[in-house]
């Protein structure tokens, strides 16, 4: 008893040694994150207290206000940004400046477009409740957290949020085979990914003694490392561990299985956010940090670039599902990104987070599109063959045109956010001097143009005769008009779930991706707001 | 010459916990029962807190017994009790051929590494440590010094990593989907793939029957 | 080291105690079994069916509380050996954290995570299972 009052008595005198400098909070620059990690919070909160589970709407709604008030927030941080200059918060370790308040604007604006496709699809094959929105807001937190960190380990973290979320929600549709093959691939090789990283933090911290992006940045400018073995292996770790997040060649093997089993919804909030998360991490990290060491990093970039540049586009070539095509897409348009990176200047670092805003918004329009097709055929959130797509001009021609918008717009085709996507970060390429870099992307490009309209002129062919049609699974139909599941046994046709519902197209789906393709063309031909917002982008030192 | 340095009972209290902890490692791996096998890395994980406590990191050994002795062995046992005790895995087949040869190789790739990095002086920056570590108590404390100013951020955004689990652990535990028609409830005692893969995704006959 | 030596006193005498046990109760208590005492017991009945071999799924959110918690004590550790120097900054954060992690405790039981035993049984077999506890939480 006496030693504890000791110990107690003893303290103000321990106080008193070691004065600590609390960070000072301003709670005003986390309101994007803490908006989405609390919106989870009331909608978990709240199906707890709820008398029913079997609803989403209410936590639709819960979604869409925290996400447009982290959306408008982050705009409002990035005015404020452009007026009274960029700053680092909480100790350092995240940063509110051009680059972080871009990506929030952009994580929130999917994050929307995502929960109203959502509201649409996920809930017919998926259980009801709060969990898909609660997983989203905070998947998407973490994504805030990566774009916003100015600290290894808070990037870290925010990865891991990001895709542990992202794991569940690819898992989400569970009794789907192909869901659960996806998320568990997902799963293995995103936790292997993430402890490579997580051992390029570790050995980046050794070499440097600091976590602290700017300071990492700071140590390297003022010391020069005689063996810089343990620099050098963390910063490749480092790529290896977000290149898998991105998805560029050679650590893409997972994209297509994945982006093909996972639901559809969460395939286009994977294609956006998630890869959005990865390029802050990668762009930060390499740009900011190992600024003085690029030339150890920028041939990697640049062998990763050629390679994801065609592998993307000469693979998806052959692709016979549509969600594997855009897969392979989303690869192509990884190696375009990473253009901006090889070049690393300021203003490429912008042209590449330009085409991270325009690919988001296209990708996840296109898989908004390919969920409605799915519905309509039978197979939501599935999987959705290319022959399946014939005479789908016929039947609904209005939702053919957005789809072939969407898709000639990724291709490139002017008046459209993709078509200055690509001029900004091939002129970027030939700013610097590249000029092979920016010949060969345009080749590849000239490459995807050609999968892409495969697609667009299967929409408008005739379809194929009916006894190839319609075998899309069983389907049971129930008297009272009640939605009925049955998972067919067979091998072929086991992962469809087919739904017997009058087949409309949902009106969130149609907001969701008239959103989408609103700014698909309005960026496209109004462009300068966009283009000076992501000029402004630049990161905190 | 190393050997000097350190005292007698340090020295025992090494020698015994390496060697459980090498025990417990070994009998993780050729136990039958995979319930054996858990609690023999209990054993290996205790053994290395102690060895933590020796190189007065008392951080890491409380972590080491809360977390890893305590949760991660609970979830091991938990998921071995989903997939059913009996269900002990005969060794017989691999799933994979050749992943015995790949393992062994890689066991003595390590142990090089080891050797090399531990011989080598790598250049590295500059300490990190803010101040002097004096006294038994002063490694925790400036540890939380740390996580409460420099690493605020991280620290609390973990707790958005605790919520995803719990929700994460929901949506997977959940019987498959709630209007899905009933499946039969008598269930006969399966062992094999398939039915592991009932346990951890499908419905739960048990509770249900 | 030798502020340990009481837990590895406490440690020997445990292990002392757990084989002392053993072996006294292997060489002291009889050994004639038959059939019928070696059967499981189940209340005098004999069983008709082997025990349940597998847990149902359901357990698996206990789990989950146990880890949450888990975790939590390994951030509320640091902190409580430096309480007095964090004074009301550290005291604010770590609510904040026990806040957001309890929340999901509170989802947690909403979703039956502690519902289970006999009543359950009884139920019919509902849509879903977790209506029922958490109109009980509303009453």
């Amino acid at each position: 008893m006496s030693g504890l009052v000791q110990v107690i008595n003893s303290a103000p005198a321990l106080m008193a040694s070691v004065a600590i400098h609390f960070p000072s909070v301003q709670y005003g620059d986390l309101v994007p994150e803490l908006a989405l990690l609390v919106g989870a919070l009331v909608a978990m909160v709240s199906s707890a207290l709820a008398r029913t589970k079997d609803i989403s709407f209410p936590y639709t709604g819960i979604g869409i206000v925290t996400v447009v008030l982290a959306g408008v927030w982050s705009y409002h941080l990035s005015t404020i940004v452009a007026s009274s200059g960029p700053k680092a918060i909480v100790a350092g370790a995240m940063a509110v400046d051009g680059f972080s308040t871009f990506l929030m604007v952009l994580i929130a604006v999917s994050l929307l477009l995502v929960i109203l496709l959502a509201e649409a699809f996920i809930y017919e094959v998926g259980s009801r409740g709060p969990d898909f929105v609660a997983l989203l807001l905070l998947s998407g937190s973490g994504a805030m957290f990566m774009a916003s960190a100015e600290d290894l380990l808070v990037l870290f973290v925010g990865l891991e949020i990001l895709s542990i979320a992202l794991y569940v929600l690819v898992a989400y549709c569970a009794q789907v085979t192909l869901s659960r093959e996806a998320a568990f691939k997902y799963f293995i090789l995103g936790g292997f990914s993430s402890a490579i990283l997580l051992y390029g933090i570790a050995l980046t911290y050794g070499a440097t003694g600091t976590t602290n992006i700017g300071q990492i940045a700071l140590f390297l400018s003022q010391n020069t490392l005689t063996s810089n073995g343990v620099l050098l292996g963390g910063m490749a770790l480092i790529i290896v561990g977000l290149g898998f997040k991105i998805a560029a060649v050679p650590f893409q093997l997972w994209t297509p299985d994945v982006y093909q089993g996972a639901p559809t919804t969460v395939t286009g909030y994977m294609a956006s956010v998630a890869k959005a998360g990865g390029f802050a991490g990668l762009l930060r990290v390499l740009y900011v940090s190992f600024q003085t060491v690029r030339i150890d990093w920028r041939p990697v970039i640049l062998v990763m670039c050629v390679l994801t540049l065609f592998t993307g586009s000469i693979l998806a070539l052959v692709q016979r599902d549509v969600k594997r095509l855009l897969a392979y897409s989303s690869i192509n348009h990884a190696g375009f990104i990473l253009i901006g990176l090889y070049v690393a200047t300021q203003s490429s670092l912008g042209d590449s987070l330009y085409y991270v805003f325009a690919y988001s918004i296209m990708a996840i329009g296109s898989f908004g599109c390919v969920s409605i097709i799915g519905h309509l055929k039978g197979s939501t959130e599935g999987p959705l063959d290319i022959d399946s797509l014939r005479g789908l001009a016929r039947e609904h021609p209005r939702l053919a045109v957005v789809f072939a918008i969407l898709l000639v717009a990724q291709s490139g085709a002017p008046f459209t956010i993709g078509f200055l996507a690509k001029f900004s970060v091939v002129s970027a390429a030939a700013l610097g001097q590249h000029y092979e870099l920016a010949v060969l992307a345009m080749l590849s490009a000239v490459i995807a143009v050609y999968f892409y309209l495969r697609v667009v002129f299967a929409m408008y062919r005739p379809p194929l005769t009916a006894d190839t049609e319609g075998e899309s699974g069983l389907t049971l139909t129930d008297d009272s008009g009640d939605v009925m599941i049955e998972e067919d046994g067979a091998l072929d046709q086991g992962d469809l779930l087919t739904v017997t519902r009058s087949r409309t197209i949902p009106v969130a789906a149609s907001l969701s991706v008239g959103l989408a393709l609103a700014m698909t063309i309005g960026f496209g031909i109004v462009a300068n707001p966009l283009i000076s917002f992501a000029s402004s982008a630049i990161p905190l030192h | 010459m190393m050997l000097a340095t350190i005292t007698t009972p340090d020295l025992i209290v090494f020698v015994v916990s390496g060697a459980a902890a090498l025990v417990g490692a070994l009998g993780v791996i050729t136990l039958r029962n995979p319930v054996h096998a858990a609690l023999m890395l209990v054993m290996t994980l205790f053994s290395i807190a102690v060895l933590f406590v020796e190189e007065q990191a008392q951080f890491l050994a409380a972590v080491q017994v809360m977390v890893y002795a305590g949760a991660i062995v609970v979830l091991f046992l938990f998921v071995i009790m989903l997939l059913g005790v009996d269900h002990s895995d005969s060794g017989a087949r691999d799933a994979i051929r050749w992943q015995r040869p790949v393992a062994f190789v890689s066991a003595v790739l390590i142990l090089l590494e080891v050797s090399v990095l531990a011989r080598t002086r790598w250049a590295t920056g500059a300490h990190s440590t803010t101040a002097k570590l004096t006294g038994s108590g002063a490694h925790v404390s400036e540890l939380a010094r740390s996580v409460f100013t420099t690493y605020l951020a991280p620290f609390e955004a973990t707790s958005a990593l605790l919520i995803i689990a719990v929700v994460g652990a929901v949506v997977l535990s959940r019987t498959s989907r709630n209007r899905s028609p009933v499946r039969e409830t008598e269930r006969p005692e399966s062992v094999g793939g398939s039915g592991a893969e009932e346990a951890t995704l499908g419905s739960t006959p048990e509770v249900r029957s | 080291m030798s502020q340990y030596l009481p837990i590895v006193v406490m440690a020997i005498l445990a292990s002392i105690f757990a084989a002392g046990s053993f072996i006294a109760s292997g060489i002291f208590a009889p050994k004639r079994p038959t059939a019928a005492k070696s059967a499981p017991y189940e209340c005098g009945i004999v069983p008709r069916r082997g025990p349940a071999q597998r847990f149902p799924v359901r357990f698996y959110l206990v789990a989950m509380i146990f880890i949450i918690f888990d975790i939590e004590i390994v951030f509320l550790y640091p902190w409580a050996v430096a309480f007095h120097q964090l004074s009301t900054f550290g005291f604010v954060e770590v609510l904040v954290f026990a806040v957001a992690v309890f929340s999901s405790f509170v989802y947690l039981v909403g979703n039956g995570a502690l519902d289970w035993g006999p009543k359950k049984r009884l139920q019919p077999l509902v849509e879903d299972e977790t209506e029922s506890i958490s109109s009980e939480l509303v009453a």
